[in-house]
């Protein structure tokens, strides 16, 4: 109706007349809106790009940890102490067909390079696990002389950068409990997320599992082991079997985890959805604070503006008609304000991709939920200013000076 | 037919101890293109009258037809409409929204009617032609002068080409250019049929009109019609003849306003002092 239209334009008036109390009024909202857009991108971005990650390295491969290793109290994947798989498991295992095992066992000591130290961790595995983490190398061969010579190492990429510094370091020497090991290669960096899995590899030094077994070194627990399935359709039937197997070897007891490719995916973005819940919350009241905010504003906007309301009434304007008033520029307020909000939360969100890892996305529903929720504040927190305004007599109203 | 009729209406003011008489068994016809004058000392009634001839307030007793149809209960839903279409009020301080334009101002009753904006801007910029304010359209109240501003003020009530125009003082706040400028446009308004009720303190802004209602603490105590042109004559006794003061007074501390009071005590009390007192004192006329 051709009055909402002059209402919206008095509302505008009145914004603008009132520049900054109406800002003031707004803060609430913008914040809540900016923080709703922003937090939700980034753990949407973050998980999009834990589930690229999985499909990317492990879209066929199942991980069986040993169950205390799978879970904390905050459903992050942590190493474990003592783990419950053992290499009678990865040899039960690779008896099923059509799969690739590679075991991971996380060694203690601290490698030694020429120069220093390596502060990653030594992983003994077999010589399929680039093909199971579907990884390249950036220089060098993995454990491919390992018949001859099982002492041969594989750097990630940050702990080759740490140990030999700009070098290229394949036929360098590497000490690990006073067994020299050579550099074999180097592998190409994963793209690591917080939390991920992978994010461990970038520093981590990979051994040939023969070696430890000439060392003596018997007994090493087994983080996880990486079952590749050759056939995707089969992943159901494998990790049925596994599962069978596993708990046999086990005498029965359910000490292990096996966790399909997209169980892993969950299990990385569990902190992700527990982190988003809980800043969705604060967002969530920085938007009811605001609305309160709004809310005061119009009672006071109310008080002040009795007189107007008197002359308003006084010229034919019926109680619908001053409470619709008030309603549309306390919407107006929050709508402007739900605005702000998202044009500041998408100039973060774009600071955030050109500066860090992170790349936010922007979900259109996200956005248009936040403008039908800052409407929605205006609507209800409006309505109390409103009625208190509609209900006034024009004639107590007009007295008010 | 009567266009305003209202039988002994009362409008009572606060409860207990403290209640106020205001209107007191009030009893009025006025037809249709009758320009009344109401006059009384402050305090008498007078804007309470109009508040509820207009709609603004309800009376406490008594009946109020309003085009032959009784208004007195409507509800305020009912009471905004009627007033929006029947009913142009001028109020002795303008009361212009201080933050729209002399248009948008003008146009607003048009808003509350549903009328669409190209149309409510047009319908206004015309009536303010008709007031004088052609070249003011754009300029905000604070911009004009006292007088300017009544004049939009004007317009605005005549807007919704209502048939009753009801103005509070309507030149309480203007110098004598502006009042007459004021009260010559509503003379204009009244030659194009409409019924005018306004409040005034000055007797000189009788000439305009056709009747003078006299009130006093909250009943009409005199209804006198007039000839356009000419100062009522119960005014011209009033506010000319009988404001003398004496010394007996003073020291008695009688004050102006008492003696003014149209009433015959007072006025017989006065002649004696009068034809006992031989100086005579300064005349107080009342200027506008």
């Amino acid at each position: 109706m051709s009055w909402h239209s002059g209402h919206i334009h008095t509302a505008l008036v009145t914004i603008r007349a009132n520049r900054g109390r109406s800002l003031i009024t707004m803060f609430g909202i913008i914040v809540g809106v900016a923080g709703l857009i922003v937090v939700v991108g980034i753990s949407q971005g973050v998980k999009n790009e834990i589930t690229n990650q999985v499909n990317a390295y492990s879209n066929n491969v199942i991980s069986v940890t040993s169950k205390a290793a799978t879970l904390n109290s905050f459903g992050v994947s942590s190493v474990p102490a003592v783990s419950t798989l053992t290499n009678q498991d990865v040899r039960a295992i690779s008896k099923i067909k059509g799969i690739v095992v590679v075991p991971l066992s996380i060694m203690s000591g601290v490698a030694t390079g020429e120069q220093s130290d390596s502060n990653g961790i030594v992983i003994a595995t077999s010589g399929q696990l680039l093909k199971v983490l579907n990884q390249t190398l950036v220089y060098g061969s993995f454990f491919s002389g390992s018949d001859t010579n099982p002492f041969t190492a594989v750097l990630g990429s940050t702990a080759a950068h740490n140990l030999y510094k700009k070098n290229i370091p394949l036929g360098f020497g590497l000490n690990w409990r006073g067994q020299q090991f050579i550099v074999d290669g180097v592998m190409n960096s994963f793209q690591v997320t917080p939390f991920s899995s992978n994010s461990i590899y970038n520093n981590a030094i990979f051994i040939n599992q023969n070696a430890i077994k000439q060392m003596n070194l018997g007994g090493s627990s087994i983080y996880k082991i990486l079952v590749r399935v050759n056939k995707g359709s089969q992943l159901t039937k494998v990790d049925r079997e596994i599962n069978t197997i596993l708990l046999k070897t086990h005498d029965g007891d359910n000490n292990f985890s096996v966790l399909m490719p997209s169980q892993e995916a969950q299990s990385n973005t569990s902190v992700f959805n527990l982190l988003t819940e809980l800043t969705i919350s604060i967002a969530v009241i920085a938007l009811f604070v605001g609305g309160v905010g709004i809310m005061n504003v119009m009672l006071v906007s109310v008080a002040e503006r009795m007189h107007e309301i008197g002359i308003r009434k006084a010229i034919g304007a019926s109680n619908r008609q001053i409470m619709s008033q008030f309603m549309i520029e306390a919407t107006t307020v929050s709508v402007v304000g739900g605005l702000i909000g998202i044009i500041i939360a998408l100039i973060i969100e774009l600071g955030l991709r050109l500066t860090t890892n992170l790349v936010p996305t922007i979900s259109w529903e996200i956005i248009v939920l936040s403008a039908v929720i800052s409407s929605l504040i205006g609507i209800i927190f409006g309505s109390i200013p409103a009625l208190r305004a509609a209900s006034k007599q024009p004639i107590d109203a007009l007295r008010n000076d | 037919m009567a266009l305003i009729r209202l039988e002994d209406v009362s409008k009572l003011y606060g409860f207990g101890d403290a209640t106020t008489l205001a209107l007191d068994e009030v009893n009025l016809i006025i037809e249709k293109g009758e320009f009344v004058a109401v006059m009384g000392p402050s305090g008498s009634g007078k804007s309470t009258l109009l508040n509820i001839m207009g709609l603004l307030d309800k009376p406490t007793h008594g009946s109020y037809k309003l085009s032959n149809r009784h208004v007195d209960r409507l509800s305020i839903s009912q009471a905004a409409r009627l007033r929006r279409d029947t009913i142009g009020f001028i109020f002795q301080s303008y009361n212009l929204l201080p933050r729209l334009t002399v248009l948008e101002n003008v146009a607003l009753p048009l808003t509350y009617k549903g009328v669409s904006q190209t149309k409510r801007l047009k319908q206004a910029s015309a009536m303010l032609e008709r007031v004088g304010m052609q070249n003011r359209e754009y300029f905000y109240p604070y911009q004009l002068s006292g007088g300017q501003i009544q004049c939009a003020a004007i317009a605005r009530a005549l807007v919704n080409d209502p048939s009753i125009i009801i103005a509070d003082e309507p030149t309480g706040n203007l110098d004598s250019v502006g009042s007459r400028l004021v009260m010559e446009l509503l003379t204009e308004i009244h030659k194009s049929g409409n019924t005018i009720i306004f409040v005034t303190h000055n007797p000189e802004l009788t000439r305009y009109a056709t009747r003078v209602v006299y009130m006093y603490d909250g009943t009409i105590i005199q209804d006198e019609k007039t000839n356009i042109g000419e100062v009522a004559k119960t005014a011209k006794e009033r506010h000319y003849k009988i404001a003398k003061k004496t010394v007996d007074d003073d020291l008695a501390g009688v004050t102006l306003l008492m003696k003014a009071l149209p009433d015959k005590d007072v006025r017989t009390a006065n002649r004696i002092s009068r034809s006992k007192e031989k100086k005579k004192v300064k005349t107080n006329r009342r200027k506008s």
